[in-house]
């Protein structure tokens, strides 16, 4: 057999987070054609029913001024993220533990610590998908005549931020279920919830007081308060920097959970 | 300790423990550069969390582990870097092609792609498995896995192969491939750890193993040094029709003399002989007819039965 050249130092962070993240784009490239109709067509739906058709109904005053598909389209990059957070980072993360993906158990054997394989996962889910995803999202929006400012592009960055906030927690929660029958009660009570009380089809404000709280909590709010800030150059609900931060310390707070839980579940 | 080469593994006094449960008793022994080594036992043994201590997925609760002179806590990383397994269950990914799952493998140990293409497109050729690799791997059977899996454990080029329990499951012709592929390695100089619960596996495998039984070693030695120690040269299984656990215990006091021990199972007798036409002979003397006898050589079977009073497949259930 040829000589190998290895490399038996331990990998640092970065170099084990790189490996683990090249088993996601592996499989990224067996279905990647699927995602065309996430990134391409659902938001051509979304415009054309919602955008136009219930828009019509809708009075531009009432926004602000705003055309009611412009609203929504900031709304549409952020969620088409939240959506695809629930194809990355539910099945296949359960499945990493499961003798039918078992992709974390593999990887247990060689040089990767857990948090690398965290780490590898949460660059694609968290990183990769929406920054690719995403931003064909946005060029397809762009068609439909929904931004008012060159600063639009940054609507993809906010997506990216509401995907950081709520992937680690995602990544959690689905190791810490044993069960796969539960892994629906993510949908149920996270990913729906948060998809239907951030404003995105309508303005938050118009939910009723005791809903507000909610909304507030809720990462795709925060997103889409900066990402339409950044389309339609107008002013967010509270200072950007205020949206930056909850979703940062969601991040930051869901990555050392689930840091915890991976440790935890990877050793025998 | 200065550190020996030549010794891969160290164990001293070796635990693990969950909760209250003791799953590894305090184990010692070294396994060496070059060798095939084995644990052999029933399910439950302790053999496959003592080998999960050695891969460095699970922290020995007592007593001391190194492997290749390191310590398994601290520098699990490194230690992975040179060690190949192979899993009881494949984690295979079904999603990507054979030599897919070779190639991303090897991106795991840091291995450049070029060299990873070269190198699993060997492997295949090594397991027989070339004429697949674009197929995806749910397509293949559970023998074609198995030896993926070995293929896979083999990309790194490492010091010592850890085989869990490799042949369970397969068919006998897919054992046998298995088989003829581990000893092709064991020729190479490749270091084997192994365990399983197969005799014959063992037999053909291993240079030197150990016996455990709940968490404990309970002999240790080559196979045919454990065969000429715990048991005779010969065994003599006696069958009595339909006659069962209790009939057969009965059975056994009227055998009190013949040959060096007498075992009772729930289906046979087993009589440990050095001569088993001697033990024919004495069983005629006492006009003791059982419906058939089988002479046969002592086996790591009987040493197993013989040092726990249990037969191995018992715990297979």
């Amino acid at each position: 057999m040829t000589a190998l050249s290895v490399d038996r130092a331990a990998p640092t962070a970065a170099q084990a987070a790189w490996r683990a993240f090249n088993l996601q784009l592996a499989l990224y490239k067996h279905v990647w054609h699927g995602t065309v109709f996430t990134s391409v067509l659902l938001p051509i739906l979304y415009m054309v029913s919602i955008g136009i058709g219930v828009g019509a109904y809708i009075d531009p005053a009432s926004l602000g001024g705003l055309d009611y598909a412009a609203f929504i389209a900031p709304g549409l990059i952020c969620s088409v993220a939240v959506m695809m957070l629930g194809n990355d980072m539910v099945f296949p993360v359960f499945g990493g533990y499961a003798d039918w993906g078992g992709h974390y158990l593999a990887q247990r054997a060689t040089p990767l610590r857990p948090v690398d394989m965290l780490n590898g996962h949460l660059a694609y889910a968290a990183v990769f998908r929406p920054y690719t995803n995403c931003t064909l999202v946005a060029v397809v929006l762009a068609f439909f005549g929904v931004y008012n400012s060159w600063w639009a592009v940054f609507a993809v960055v906010a997506a990216a931020l509401v995907s950081a906030s709520m992937a680690p927690w995602l990544h959690f929660w689905s190791t810490c279920l044993r069960n796969d029958a539960n892994l629906n009660m993510i949908f149920r009570f996270a990913v729906m919830p948060i998809s239907l009380f951030s404003g995105v089809f309508f303005p938050a404000s118009e939910m009723p007081g005791f809903l507000q709280p909610l909304v507030w909590l809720s990462p795709l709010w925060h997103g889409t308060e900066l990402a339409r800030a950044a389309t339609a150059d107008i002013a967010p609900a509270l200072p950007p920097v205020l949206h930056i931060a909850y979703l940062a310390a969601l991040a930051v707070a869901g990555w050392l959970a689930a840091r915890h839980a991976i440790q935890r579940r990877l050793n025998f | 300790m200065p550190h020996d080469d030549e010794i891969l593994v160290r164990a001293v006094d070796l635990r693990k423990s969950y909760g209250e449960y003791e799953a590894v008793r305090g184990v010692d022994f070294e396994i060496r550069r070059g060798e095939a080594f084995g644990f052999l036992g029933a399910n439950g043994a302790g053999k496959s969390t003592t080998m999960r201590m050695i891969g460095c997925v699970s922290q020995p609760t007592g007593g001391e582990l190194e492997v290749f002179g390191r310590d398994p806590h601290a520098q699990g990383a490194e230690i992975r870097a040179r060690l190949g397994v192979v899993p009881q269950d494949n984690t295979l990914d079904g999603m990507l092609t054979v030599f897919e799952n070779l190639v991303v493998y090897a991106g795991y140990f840091g291995i450049k792609k070029k060299d990873a293409k070269v190198r699993a497109a060997e492997l295949l050729e090594f397991v027989q498995l070339s004429s697949r690799s674009k197929d995806q791997v749910s397509e293949l059977s559970g023998g074609m896995q198995r030896r993926l899996a070995i293929a896979r454990s083999l990309i790194n080029d490492p010091e010592l192969v850890i085989l869990d329990e490799p042949t369970t499951g397969l068919d006998p012709q897919a054992r046998h491939l298995v088989w003829e592929r581990l000893f092709q390695l064991k020729q190479r100089g490749v270091s084997i750890l192994l365990t399983t619960h197969y005799m014959d596996e063992a037999e053909q495998l291993c240079d030197r193993l150990v016996v455990m039984d709940e968490g404990r070693i309970i002999a240790s030695g080559s196979p045919r040094e454990l065969i000429d120690t715990h048991v005779t040269k010969e065994v003599v299984e006696l069958r009595f029709g339909a006659a069962h656990t209790t009939e057969l215990a009965e059975l056994a006091l009227t055998l009190n003399g013949i040959g060096a021990q007498i075992e009772a199972l729930p289906d046979k007798i087993l009589v440990y002989t050095d001569s088993a036409d001697d033990t024919n002979a004495a069983l005629e003397a006492r006009a003791i007819s059982p419906t058939s006898v089988l002479a046969r050589r002592a086996s790591l079977e009987d040493v197993f039965l013989r040092l726990t009073g249990r037969a191995l497949v018992e715990d297979e259930a």
